[in-house]
């Protein structure tokens, strides 16, 4: 086929933004914790949006939106067709060109956060989409979850360990959970949080400014 | 058929090959939710209507005309055809959509023309239709025009069974089931000539994509 005769307009070459996703059980804290890291990469002046996977509703993405922190237009949600594994990993064409779109509509934009659905500890996201990954766990979900050692918990670039101020309510040995996790990570790293009360989250946000931003 | 343009259509008509197409229903999630759908005759039902009455006229006569278009401002000539021939707008949003996602897996993965029409696709909102871009991209990656055609028709009868599959109308031997039938039909329909003109009448398709689309809870993008 020859050479386009129509020319698209070229529009001002721009870094492209650092994609991060963020995984984990449902209820663990993911939309809790995108809450929390929109405000302290507000606070750094870091251009920021979000795509949420939302299993049947748009809910995540309306509570992120609604939340006053973010501009709505930079929220966007992409449907998972029941299978929030395959839209992170197998196929996840969709979160793609969602993020491609925000970077076309907001030239300039740093760093897009992909939140996944909710789903189990077997969920990992593809290399393709993501230049980083976060996993996130909760103590409420039992202290043996990072001995099951699924492929999240393993595999994650970042493992956070949210809700700590749940910890003496439900019986977990919270020292013996973080402990466990550096052990089955081989010592990456594992952060842990409260999200409710923005506790962790400057060093889950110092993190991604170091390892995905580069600012150092 | 020779070996190598076999597995060429096994690679490209797989349902593993990513494209975002199994997040789109086609109006059947409506459907179901609306207890028009309940089983496995249903959704053959459903899906031969798509084929005989979307595909065999529409899709198929684009694909065509995109597959053999001598260059780019042809090749949007035929999308802007679709565009203007697809009434509903939810339709018309799902059809670029998917298109979109699959331009921009093969622009990635091949480059040249596909990548020019990709980057001509992201300033032009009434471009990128699923198959005018199936035309390009299969061209392009050595497909001739029976194969992309019957590959169009088989990745929609895969896509039908595979959501009703998830969305818990039919368990995994029923949904081959609803494919061997399928099969029978797109066969039938591929030995007819298409019509000239881009045909389409799938209104209860049409009007449960459109009710869908103004659903908040749902799991599927169409």
């Amino acid at each position: 086929m020859n050479a386009p005769a129509l020319s698209p307009a070229t529009p001002a070459k721009t870094a492209p933004a650092a994609r991060v996703g963020i995984g984990g059980p449902v209820g663990s804290g993911k939309t809790a914790l995108v809450e929390r890291l929109i405000a302290a990469f507000a606070a750094r002046k870091v251009d920021l949006a979000v795509i949420t996977n939302d299993l049947v509703t748009h809910e995540d993405a309306e509570r992120v939106r609604r939340s006053g922190l973010i501009d709505p237009a930079r929220v966007s949600a992409v449907e998972a067709g029941a299978c929030p594994h395959t839209v992170i990993r197998e196929d996840p064409t969709l979160n793609i060109e969602a993020a491609d779109d925000l970077e076309r509509r907001f030239p300039g934009v740093e760093l897009i956060l992909i939140e996944s659905g909710g789903d189990n500890l077997a969920s990992t996201f593809s290399r393709d989409l993501t230049d980083f990954w976060i996993f996130v766990i909760d103590v409420a979900g039992g202290d043996d979850i990072p001995r099951k050692r699924g492929p999240g918990v393993l595999k994650c670039d970042l493992l956070v360990i949210n809700k700590a101020d749940l910890a003496p309510h439900v019986g977990v040995d919270l020292d013996g959970m973080i402990a466990e996790a550096r052990r089955v990570r081989a010592g990456r790293p594992v952060i842990v949080t409260n999200c409710r009360r923005s506790e962790g989250i400057d060093a889950v946000a110092d993190h991604l400014e170091r390892e995905v931003l580069f600012r150092t | 058929m020779p070996i190598e343009a076999l597995l060429l259509a096994l690679q490209h008509g797989d349902s593993a090959f990513p494209s975002g197409g199994f997040a789109f229903s086609w109006g059947l999630e409506e459907l179901v939710n609306d207890g028009w759908i309940s089983g496995e005759a249903d959704i053959s039902a459903f899906l031969a209507d798509l084929l005989a009455n979307r595909w065999h006229g529409f899709d198929r006569v684009a694909l065509a005309r995109a597959h053999e278009a001598p260059d780019l401002d042809a090749l949007a000539g035929i999308d802007r055809a679709v565009e203007i021939a697809t009434w509903a707008a939810p339709m018309r949003a799902g059809s670029r959509r998917a298109g979109r996602a699959l331009l921009g897996v093969h622009a990635r993965l091949s480059g040249g023309p596909v990548a020019d029409y990709r980057a001509l696709v992201d300033v032009d909102g009434e471009l990128g239709h699923l198959p005018v871009v199936q035309g390009l991209v299969w061209r392009t990656a050595g497909l001739d025009r029976n194969s992309s055609e019957l590959l169009s028709a088989w990745t929609m009868a895969q896509g039908i069974a595979a959501a009703g599959l998830r969305l818990g109308l039919i368990g995994h031997l029923s949904a081959q089931t609803v494919l061997t039938a399928a099969r029978a039909t797109i066969a039938r329909l591929a030995a007819v000539s298409p019509p000239a003109d881009l045909t389409a009448f799938t209104p209860v398709a049409d009007v449960a994509l459109s009710r869908h689309a103004r659903r908040d809870a749902r799991l599927f993008a169409t």
